[in-house]
């Protein structure tokens, strides 16, 4: 019970994680191309060729980075050590892209300003913490005003309106 | 001949104030980015690039040239006072820059690496200017096939170029191609991979590409490293330079001799060409011939400029040997020459064998600028700049990554208006967080969408001609001639036993 627990353990390895999802992409890919049609008819190529082709480059590297990563996984027998040595984990990439999508969401209904003055204050405080908040208030502010300065004035790009 | 001159009658522009204050205002941002550890001038270029939209395309290709030269010099800012290097094109710089800065000759170190970087960048220009209309006159010859098998042989060289890692290197290069086979079918009006999503039916853009792969993946690799920045300007702050001890001694340049320059240059230049090699490959190769042609290799490591010279020479000649196949090909070699293709790409410029012929006014102010950025920008920016370079090096990173992140997200929405192509960039950068955080290389994932497009048409196009038949690319001359040189590569790169490196403990 304890084996087929660890092979579990082996199977769910993060690093397993990715690379099975590249694996399933790889797979769907293929799979799509194979929708599109045949591949060659009267000697012609289709548009299907080529996808299906690589398809099958990416579904076989893929299935090889799988196999390569488990193994490696197994051969160090270091699943018990891997999983203590898991430190504190960093949500900041999460945060970041979060602020990243929020800002995309808001940037168009609430206008440059506002969205890219709490868009750069997100980032500001995730790359450092909440101390000294008001003067990193107003750096954010001068921020925002300068990329306005810089897309709007100097390139002519016509950003959302300034206030919302 | 022609083209020389051409190129000669371009330095006029920069006569141009305005043209002048693009050309080394990119210089001086490529410096600034290149010299930061954890930026590059990649990131730097990638953020401007939705800024070249309301440019001239000539004024943009100037700037891009300088940024490019930069990105080459201002690694070697911290890998010698600090021992990180800004770029890793500098990794051998540190070598013996670090030792004299520990020796206290920070500054002389400094000089030797913009004198060398000087010679390397004139020269590797100089040669792109000579060689390059010949190369482009040569690539008319190439026909259909021969073109399949030509991009066929960038993608494998790039790929077998991440010694090591070559798995994921295909797979990214794999995911990159796929990346380009979505939307409307280059020959036949079929979408492919769109899923009903009618925003995809043009396919993605370049641009959400290139800030994502490049900008957003960057900020969230920073965000996910939690580097401590103030031990980086706690070193910083221990630096003094003084602008006088720039200046190397002649009796030092004579001990490097001229021909250490020269070779160095000559292979930063070769190395340039070959899609996918870098400034990095090219100053390990100089750095280890210097040590081997050397009559006291064990001064290597320990504080010797022909060590910093011969590094920086080759990585600043790799700019314009990697310009080479980009502009006679339309092959980038490095993330810096896909993003100048974009350049040209978004101004509807098609690049390849007809650029140079049709289009050469555009690409000779471009090779001005190189030169110049090498014999004038590189020897004066250190001259009048060096001494605050460490105080600019310190810069607050969250105050930083604040900014990077304002100009990467609304320069996706630049090129089309449009929310879309913001979320493409955040998911492209996402993509290529996870890809970079699992070991994939993913310069091969950019090569591989923006060489993809005509990698398939190629094909189609030569499987159509010859009916279908595979045999179609072992018979056609100039196809052969590049299948038996991808084997060739195979073997030297991906067979045959690495170099090992020069400086064993460095």
């Amino acid at each position: 019970m304890r084996r087929v627990y660890g092979y579990m353990m082996m199977l769910l390895n993060r690093n397993l994680v990715f690379l099975y999802l590249v694996f399933a992409l790889s797979l769907g890919y293929l799979i799509t191309a194979i929708n599109l049609g045949s591949p060659l008819s009267d000697g012609r190529v289709e548009p299907s060729f080529f996808p299906i082709l690589l398809g099958l480059f990416s579904v076989t590297f893929s299935a090889i980075l799988v196999f390569r990563e488990f193994a490696s996984i197994k051969r160090s027998s270091q699943l018990a050590e891997d999983d203590s040595s898991v430190g504190k984990a960093n949500y900041s990439p999460l945060w970041v892209m979060l602020s990243i999508f929020i800002y995309i969401m808001a940037f168009q209904v609430v206008g440059y300003f506002l969205s890219s003055f709490l868009f750069v204050l997100s980032i500001i405080v995730i790359f450092s913490s909440l101390d000294k908040i008001i003067q990193k208030t107003i750096i954010s502010l001068i921020i925002a005003a300068l990329g306005y300065l810089v897309f709007e004035q100097m390139f002519g790009v016509r950003l959302p309106a300034l206030w919302g | 001949m022609e083209f020389i001159s051409l190129v000669g009658g371009s330095f006029a522009m920069l006569l141009d104030p305005l043209i002048l204050v693009y050309v080394v205002a990119g210089f001086l941002i490529g410096t600034i980015f290149a010299s930061i550890p954890g930026l590059t001038a990649t990131l730097a270029l990638a953020l401007l690039l939705p800024l070249t939209y309301s440019l001239d395309v000539t004024t943009a290709l100037m700037a891009c040239a300088s940024i490019y030269m930069a990105g080459m010099t201002g690694g070697s800012i911290t890998a010698t006072t600090i021992n990180i290097p800004g770029a890793p094109s500098s990794m051998m710089t540190a070598l013996d820059g670090y030792p004299m800065q520990l020796q206290g000759k920070g500054a002389l170190a400094l000089g030797h690496a913009a004198l060398g970087s000087m010679v390397g960048g004139a020269l590797g220009a100089i040669l792109l200017i000579a060689i390059a209309p010949f190369v482009a006159e040569a690539s008319l010859l190439v026909k259909t096939t021969g073109k399949f098998s030509l991009l066929a042989f960038a993608i494998v060289v790039i790929v077998i170029a991440q010694r090591g890692n070559m798995v994921k290197a295909g797979m990214a290069a794999c995911i990159g191609l796929m990346l380009s086979t979505i939307g409307l079918d280059a020959m036949e009006p079929i979408t492919r991979f769109t899923f009903g999503v009618a925003d995809l039916t043009a396919g993605i853009d370049l641009m959400p590409v290139i800030i994502g792969t490049f900008a957003i993946s960057e900020i969230l690799m920073q965000a996910s490293l939690a580097v401590d920045s103030n031990k980086t300007a706690e070193a910083l702050s221990k630096v003094t330079i003084r602008r006088r001890d720039f200046i190397p001694p002649l009796s030092a340049i004579r001990e490097i001799g001229v021909v250490c320059y020269v070779k160095s240059s000559l292979i930063g230049y070769f190395v340039g060409t070959l899609p996918g090699a870098g400034g990095s490959m090219g100053s390990f190769l100089a750095y280890a011939e210097t040590v081997r042609t050397s009559s006291n290799p064990e001064s290597f490591g320990k504080g010797n400029p022909k060590g910093i010279a011969a590094s920086e020479s080759a990585n600043n000649a790799v700019c314009g040997g990697a310009l080479v196949p980009m502009l006679t090909f339309g092959i980038p070699g490095d993330p810096i020459t896909a993003i100048m293709l974009g350049v040209l790409v978004i101004n509807g410029i098609q690049p390849g064998p007809q650029l140079m012929s049709g289009q050469a006014d555009l690409i000779a102010p471009m090779l001005a600028s190189l030169v110049f950025s090498a014999l004038v920008l590189i020897p004066l920016t250190l001259f009048l700049l060096g001494p605050y370079f460490i105080k600019i090096v310190s810069i607050r990173k969250d105050v930083l990554y604040g900014v990077i992140a304002l100009l990467a997200v609304v320069g996706s929405y630049v090129a089309t208006y449009s929310t879309f192509q913001m979320i493409m960039a955040l998911v492209m950068g996402v993509l290529a967080y996870y890809l970079r955080k699992d070991g994939f290389p993913v310069i091969t994932l950019l090569l591989g969408f923006i060489l993809g497009p005509n990698l398939e048409e190629f094909l189609r196009r030569s499987l159509a001609l010859s009916n279908g038949n595979p045999l179609t690319f072992f018979t056609n001359l100039d196809s052969l001639f590049f299948i038996i040189l991808t084997l060739i590569f195979v073997y030297f790169l991906a067979i045959k036993k690495p170099l090992k490196s020069p400086v064993s403990d460095g």
